[in-house]
């Protein structure tokens, strides 16, 4: 089943931010250590989040005067339409106790699943890039492969294992599995791991190489007439903002994952949206073709993770559902991806200095690890459907759940057993 | 290449003075500013510098250096500004509920108990660091303790007049095998700062800026120095910001130093390790005990890397170090990757990156550790597993990015269950939860053939009983400090 992702913005009605503030809030209170489990019942959905924003703190201290909205991002399985039916139908409670606050959502008096729906499917906006670390997985797929895993184990630890060869260890595994009724459904429902498509990179190389004069020129332009004009970011951490950061922390670090949620304004003018097109284009491709075995640029712990762009192209949306720390994530960037990273981010305004587009930016880790949380925003509702599984956890169980179910000789049960 | 200023560097951070068995770690509050300034001022040139003393007859036979805390540093009278210039980790001390959360520092761990550096404790301003070496002896713990406790003593009878007050004090002990209350052959491996003269391994070799402030780190950028914000005392004695701002750096030539007083239960570990290992009629498998426990470890109580000496411990003592895990164990079979020596330093294996990029990321969490026992010396093995009253480490490391060094190793390599490929296992000896919850386990997985193993109900063998983070100033701007 195909995962998607869903980011609705609804403005909130301009007196009564605070008091939405305050229901979000009143949520996570009852949330498990800062994780909320609203949206289990529904099964589908992977990530949820609520951000308010434009409330009043601005990264760069921007005077314009913004009106406060809502966003709700949902990485669920399945079609949009039938997910939003469902969180309508099924989450109704906490989206009246949370839309009541915004505008044009109907009376509760009169509000049914229909209407939530249509309000919401009216305030949907496009997803420029989006990541999924493991594609094809759907939460009940994930779930079971996660009660596969432990049963395995389980009958591992059973028992030793000396002097037997690794395809009667394979066999007998097989056999303890589908004896029981629990996983009888191994016999219908045959699954495999996403590849990575070589002809469709190849293709991607060729036209990189056909478009090799344009980026040139594209990345000149960039340097000579707009990077030398360019506001810098150059605070390092020690100066950003205390009680922020304290607001920030209030909710991280509970369990072994994480969210990140930031919001940037871009920089003007058409080069710069022609430059961050195209750095979309190139990761959509790229996700598509290459980054399908739960690694983004060699990143190997994010779930989900996206990119929006609203309000006619002018401001950048960044979210991430991630294993591990702050620190940890961010050190990963700089190291694998900090190019790619800096070709999307360097044309959003006050970010560090970059040269040709992609040089320079997130390797000047100092400023860049103050940048990122400096443009990090609260995120006010999280959800997470298995917060007890790594992303590496996730594709290694489905492997093990296809290697299983093969035939194999000594030498690959040998390495099946090592994925246990 | 980068030189260091070795004169200006206090000798703690480049020098573990591991020929000075004995010492003391005083911690102090400072009941007048000005007292203690004026001594200050006259002390600065007492302390103990990195200076490197070929000659071993002149090393002089004590050893003196000094760190702050953040609430010390405004003691003595640092602007409300300047002492905003420090970094978070810092200026919020070990103790905030993020924090402990990162730091695993719950149940009997918890702040609130803990002896000193809690919440609940006295304000600790600063720590003397005081060391002893009889030099007419050879390694003999009780001859330098009589010269430690000396010097103690002489400075000691002064605190009262240089405005000083003495909280409590924990005394560090060096075993001349350097072994600690587990039995393990310790600081094996450290990193080798890159300009301080000391040579070794590439591996271990380190940019100055992981380590010092005012020289650049393994990202090829200048760390995140404190500076004068707000002008105040000589500035003439203070060097300007690398970075280029133009301020002045109080940073330069020092650095952060995390203490944490850990508790260790050897009773526990080696209980544990030997019911998971008995023998058929329940009797204690000393051999399998053993090597269990150097699996946790990643070395054999002599200091042996499993990953070069897989089946038993070489003994009596080792330091090798020149070894890599992509290159003699990359699927974890002789060191597994849950192991306490593998998840903190993974050398050329972290994930599954390559060689190259895993050194570099490895480079990235690098710390060099001071550690000291406290208690009786005692080397705890299968048979040996109580020791008369409370035993433990004085860990102490030092870094110039808190966050990004000690606590990472701490909260990302040490504590979440996640590393490599695994499921539910924290670190064994650091990073296991003295309570789960429901459902949750924690296990030490061992890597084998045909199938690897599950070692079951982790226990926590370890105790938080105090901690704080140090600011390690220079030599000039210990003199610095007294100007303001």
């Amino acid at each position: 089943m195909q995962q998607n992702s869903t980011t609705i913005l609804v403005p909130v009605i301009a007196d009564k931010v605070q008091g939405l503030l305050d229901q979000l809030v009143e949520i996570k209170r009852n949330s498990k250590e800062g994780i909320s489990k609203e949206f289990d019942a529904l099964s589908i959905i992977h990530y949820a989040r609520w951000v308010v924003i434009d409330h009043g703190k601005s990264y760069i201290n921007d005077e314009k005067k913004r009106n406060p909205k809502l966003l709700f991002v949902i990485d669920y399985d399945g079609e949009e339409g039938e997910m939003l039916h469902k969180v309508s139908e099924i989450s109704s409670t906490i989206l009246d106790l949370v839309y009541v606050f915004c505008e044009g959502y109907p009376p509760l008096n009169t509000v049914n699943t229909a209407s939530r729906k249509s309000f919401l499917a009216s305030h949907v906006i496009k997803d420029a890039a989006v990541y999924i670390g493991a594609p094809g997985r759907s939460v009940l797929q994930i779930q079971k492969e996660k009660k596969l895993r432990d049963f395995i184990r389980d009958f591992i630890d059973s028992r030793t294992w000396e002097d037997v060869s690794p395809d009667t260890v394979h066999r007998k595994i097989k056999e303890e599995v589908l004896a029981n009724p629990d996983f009888s459904y191994l016999k219908e429902e045959r699954v495999s791991m996403p590849h990575i498509n070589y002809f469709g990179v190849v293709l991607l190389g060729i036209c990189l190489l056909a478009l090799l004069p344009f980026i040139i020129i594209l990345l000149l332009i960039v340097h000579f007439f707009y990077e030398r004009k360019d506001e810098n970011f150059t605070k390092k951490r020690s100066q950003l903002d205390n009680d922020f950061l304290t607001e920030l922390e209030v909710y991280e670090d509970f369990k072994n994952q994480n969210q990140f949620t930031q919001l940037v304004d871009m920089k003007e003018g058409n080069v710069r949206l022609l430059a961050i097109k195209f750095m979309f284009l190139l990761s959509n491709f790229l996700i598509k073709f290459i980054f399908t075995q739960g690694k983004l640029m060699g990143i190997p712990t994010i779930h989900f993770a996206k990119w929006v762009m609203f309000e006619k192209n002018s401001r950048v949306l960044f979210f991430s559902n991630f294993d591990g720390s702050w620190q940890q994530y961010l050190g990963d960037f700089i190291d694998n991806s900090g190019w790619g990273l800096t070709g999307i981010f360097s044309n959003t305004k006050v970010f560090p200095k970059t040269n040709f587009l992609i040089t320079g930016g997130a390797y000047k880790e100092e400023y860049f690890l103050a940048w990122s949380r400096n443009s990090e925003l609260v995120t006010n509702f999280w959800y997470t459907a298995y917060p007890d599984l790594s992303i590496k956890n996730v594709n290694n169980n489905t492997r093990i759940r296809v290697q299983l179910m093969k035939t194999l000789s000594e030498r690959q049960a040998a390495k099946f057993l090592k994925l246990l | 290449m980068t030189r260091l200023e070795l004169e200006n560097i206090q000798g703690y951070l480049i020098r573990g003075y591991a020929h000075m068995l004995y010492s003391r770690f005083v911690y102090l509050q400072i009941s007048d500013a000005k007292s203690f300034k004026k001594w200050l001022s006259q002390s600065w040139k007492e302390m103990t510098s990195a200076r490197h003393i070929p000659d071993k007859s002149k090393i002089s036979s004590t050893h003196l250096n000094i760190a702050f805390t953040h609430a010390g540093l405004g003691k003595l009278g640092l602007h409300e500004e300047n002492l905003g210039a420090f970094s978070r980790e810092f200026r919020q001390g070990m103790v905030s509920d993020h924090r402990t959360r990162l730091l695993g520092d719950f149940g009997t761990s918890r702040p609130e108990v803990w002896n000193w550096g809690g919440p609940r404790n006295e304000t600790i301003h600063l720590c003397l660091m005081v060391f002893g070496n009889d030099k007419s002896a050879n390694d003999d713990l009780e001859k330098d303790k009589i010269v430690c406790l000396n010097y103690y003593d002489a400075l000691a009878s002064q605190f009262d007049a240089i405005g000083v007050k003495e909280l409590f004090y924990v005394d560090g002990q060096t075993q001349p095998d350097n072994k600690e209350h587990f039995g393990f052959r310790d600081g094996i491996s450290q990193p080798i700062i890159e300009g301080s003269g000391r040579v070794g391994d590439k591996d271990d070799v380190i940019k100055a800026g992981e380590f010092l402030f005012g020289y650049k780190n393994e990202f090829g950028v200048y760390p995140d120095t404190p500076l004068i914000v707000k002008d105040q005392g000589d500035l003439n004695l203070l060097t300007p910001d690398a970075g280029g701002s133009g301020h002045k750096d109080i940073g330069k030539d020092g650095t952060f130093m995390v203490m944490r007083q850990l508790d260790q239960d050897v009773n526990k570990f080696w209980g544990y390790l030997n019911e998971k290992t008995k023998n058929p009629d329940g009797s204690i498998n000393v051999a399998e005990s053993l090597k269990l426990g150097a699996k946790f470890m990643g070395r054999w109580q002599s200091g042996a890397p499993v990953t070069l000496f897989p089946d038993s411990d070489p003994g009596p003592y080792s330091d090798v170090n020149d070894f890599g895990y992509a290159k003699f164990d990359k699927d974890g079979l002789k060191c597994p990757f849950g192991s306490h020596l593998r998840r903190t330093n993974p050398r050329d294996n972290v994930d599954d990156h390559g060689k190259k990029e895993s050194l570099k990321l490895s480079k990235q969490h690098r710390i060099i550790r001071r550690a000291r026992l406290y208690g009786e010396i005692y080397e705890g093995s299968p048979t040996n597993t109580t020791p008369k009253g409370d035993v433990g480490l004085l860990f102490i490391c030092f870094n110039a990015d808190i966050s990004r060094q000690f606590e990472f190793l701490q909260y990302t390599w040490a504590n979440l269950p996640k590393n490599k490929e695994l499921y539910n296992d924290p670190d064994p000896i650091i990073g296991v939860k003295e309570t789960v919850e429901p459902g949750e386990e924690q296990n030490f997985t061992v890597q084998d053939e045909p199938v690897s193993k599950t070692i079951k109900d982790l226990p926590r063998v370890i105790t938080v009983k105090g901690g704080a983070y140090f600011f390690f100033p220079s030599i000039n701007v210990l003199r610095y400090l007294s100007t303001i």
